[in-house]
């Protein structure tokens, strides 16, 4: 799926800025990060294949986006780890092929297709090196809580610069993962 | 529209390419005669207006450098190990209430209160102190003589009066002078505390939308304003593009809005970027104080303070880049901060782009206008010539293609004159001046 690809293209580019982010002079820019983590949320929703993720895709005829989209749209104060989901997706501008109706029901999880979910692997012909992509992006929630861990009691401990997050199951992840809980 | 003349250039001091030149704000004062910059490096430089003279037919009150110092310096943090960076974020002139000017400066942390004057007289003949301000030898006094004011090249000393510091745990992004001209406020990501211009050692919050827990954070304040002349208004925009008109009689913590501006997102331009899109960088009220301005990635729009639902006017700066959203994420482009402007009689709005354009839109007659500041398009008392965008169909001479555009050449920072047509453009390392031929040939 093209869009899938550029959903791991998107969350591969977001995970280095977070990680870059951590040297930059003068400190963690909160706005940027809080952006770069919402782009990667919605970039997992897709790359996924979670529900939440067909809210992302741009309008088709038919019935109507079931009410969640809407309440999530309009950016709801999150009540636990679904956090203002606004999971959007891709619908590939860049890509100047329309796409037909059935792919998009395929992509989508229309009736009578169930969604993609998380434990599968993808599939084999993409060849994408999704290894540590895919166990990164397991372990985030959505938006900032996933970044920072299920530590309540590090939310004080989030200013700028402080490490507020030790789950042991990161620090057991490739590097990258010990720099993105600096939040 | 326009035609817009170059009265003014001037570029960083040295040959290589400092970040330290690199211009980050711009701000005219309430007449217009002064123009100050800030710069990466914690300078400020400003600019005054030389008087019209009719001796000099062609000098229609050109810009030159007044006074020049040293802002902020670098900082560190040792509680949290963080470097504070002396990049001056805003400037802004305070009314002018006596013979000396004052202007605000702020860096991520600590806003700055400065006072310039001049100096143009020194009193010379002491009875205690010679010419060079030695004790004398008491011995050789043989009269008294009274001290008596002589002329002297004009200095401009430019002194810090108050130091506004520990007020932000957050990012600075905007300052805003109230029209009381005693108090002012100044926001972070989080928070936007009031202050009274005498006194620096305390400061009421007035904005707090810092959750209680920061894991459920999805939105930041990005700018503020003061009205320009309802002292208890004040508009501040966020990262989710809406914009918040709080009154401060209403209470003590302005959490809740008095008026919430919000226009509902277009689905079919949904994508993994809507979100960074349609921050708003910036939020300025018109001069009438009935409108405001607002600039995201892709538009600038205008808000009628009394319809909370949409704008009334939205304006396609770059629409071109929709479909490259992703690459301008990959180079950080995306996250670029646009300002916006008003001209005086708040009829036009222009706002800065890439490849070193600027866009103008008059909001009478519905036309637009691309300009460039760069030094190869601006000669001096040649008109500025409207540049094109073309993306894709016919292509005319002089058109830039939307792949050659050069996105490291971004302007994102102007001021328009109060007044006049005269404009300020910041392009990276070099400011321009541009003064309206109209408005010259008539002095």
């Amino acid at each position: 799926m093209e869009f899938r690809l550029e959903a791991h293209r998107i969350v591969s580019i977001s995970l280095g800025k977070i990680y870059s982010a951590r040297g930059q002079r003068g400190g963690l820019k909160l706005h940027k990060n809080l952006l770069v983590s919402l782009v990667l949320r919605s970039a997992r929703r897709v790359y996924l294949g979670e529900p939440g993720g067909e809210c992302a895709l741009p309008p088709r005829p038919g019935p109507p986006p079931p009410p969640d989209c809407e309440r999530l749209r309009r950016g709801c104060r999150p009540l636990g780890s679904e956090a203002a989901a606004r999971g959007r997706a891709e619908f590939p501008a860049e890509s100047p092929r329309k796409r037909s109706a059935a792919e998009r029901g395929q992509v989508a999880g229309s009736p009578g297709k169930k969604p993609r979910r998380e434990a599968e692997p993808p599939p084999p012909q993409e060849d994408m090196e999704t290894g540590n992509v895919a166990s990164l992006i397991s372990i985030f929630g959505s938006g900032f809580s996933g970044l920072l861990g299920k530590e309540r009691g590090a939310a004080e401990a989030t200013e700028p610069g402080q490490v507020c997050c030790e789950q042991p199951a990161l620090r057991s992840l490739n590097p990258w993962s010990t720099a993105i809980v600096a939040f | 529209m326009f035609m817009w003349l170059l009265t003014f250039l001037m570029v960083a001091f040295s040959h290589f390419f400092l970040l330290a030149d690199i211009i980050s704000t711009v701000e005219f004062n309430h007449t217009g005669e002064l123009l100050a910059t800030g710069d990466k490096g914690g300078r400020v430089v400003i600019f005054q207006r030389e008087p019209e003279s009719k001796n000099e037919p062609y000098n229609q009150g050109e810009y030159n450098v007044y006074s020049t110092f040293q802002s902020h310096e670098p900082e560190f943090d040792y509680l949290k190990s963080l470097e504070i960076e002396e990049k001056i974020n805003k400037i802004k002139w305070l009314p002018q209430q006596n013979a000396a000017h004052s202007l605000l400066s702020t860096n991520d942390k600590t806003i700055k209160l400065w006072k310039v004057t001049e100096r143009d007289k020194r009193p010379e003949g002491y009875n205690l102190k010679d010419e060079e301000g030695k004790l004398k030898d008491l011995s050789t006094v043989t009269s008294l003589q009274v001290p008596v004011l002589k002329p002297m090249d004009l200095m401009v000393e430019v002194t810090p009066r108050r130091i506004f510091a520990n007020g932000h745990t957050y990012h600075v992004n905007s300052i805003s002078v109230n029209s009381d001209c005693e108090t002012y406020m100044s926001a972070d990501d989080l928070r936007i505390n009031l202050w009274h211009l005498a006194i620096t050692d305390r400061s009421f919050n007035i904005v707090d939308i810092k959750p209680a827990n920061m894991e459920d954070l999805t939105e930041v304040i990005t700018a503020s304003e003061f009205h320009p002349h309802h002292c208890n208004l004040f508009v501040y925009s966020s990262s989710k593009g809406s914009l918040r008109l709080c009154d401060m009689r209403a209470s003590a913590l302005c959490d809740k809005h008095s008026k919430l501006f919000e226009e509902p997102e277009d689905p079919s331009n949904r994508s993994f970027f809507s979100e960074i899109i349609s921050s708003v960088s910036d939020v300025k009220f018109s001069h009438s104080g009935r409108y405001m301005l607002t600039r995201d990635y892709l538009t600038v729009k205008v808000w009628d303070l009394n319809m909370e639902t949409k704008p009334i006017e939205t304006y396609q700066v770059h629409d071109y880049l929709r479909s490259k959203l992703c690459s301008l994420y990959e180079n950080d482009c995306i996250f670029d901060k646009f300002e916006c402007a008003w001209n005086g009689s708040d009829s036009v709005i222009m706002t800065g782009a890439y490849n070193n354009f600027f866009r103008m839109f008059d909001r009478n007659t519905k036309r637009d206008v691309t300009l460039e500041a760069s030094r190869e398009s601006s000669k001096p008392r040649a008109i500025l010539k409207p540049r094109r965008v073309c993306v894709g169909g016919k292509r005319r001479k002089d058109d830039i293609s939307v792949d050659s555009l050069d996105f490291t050449k971004k302007i994102l920072h102007t001021a328009w004159h109060p007044t006049e047509n005269i404009i300020a453009i910041a392009a990276t390392n070099n400011l321009y001046i541009f003064q309206d031929k109209v408005n010259s040939e008539m002095h």
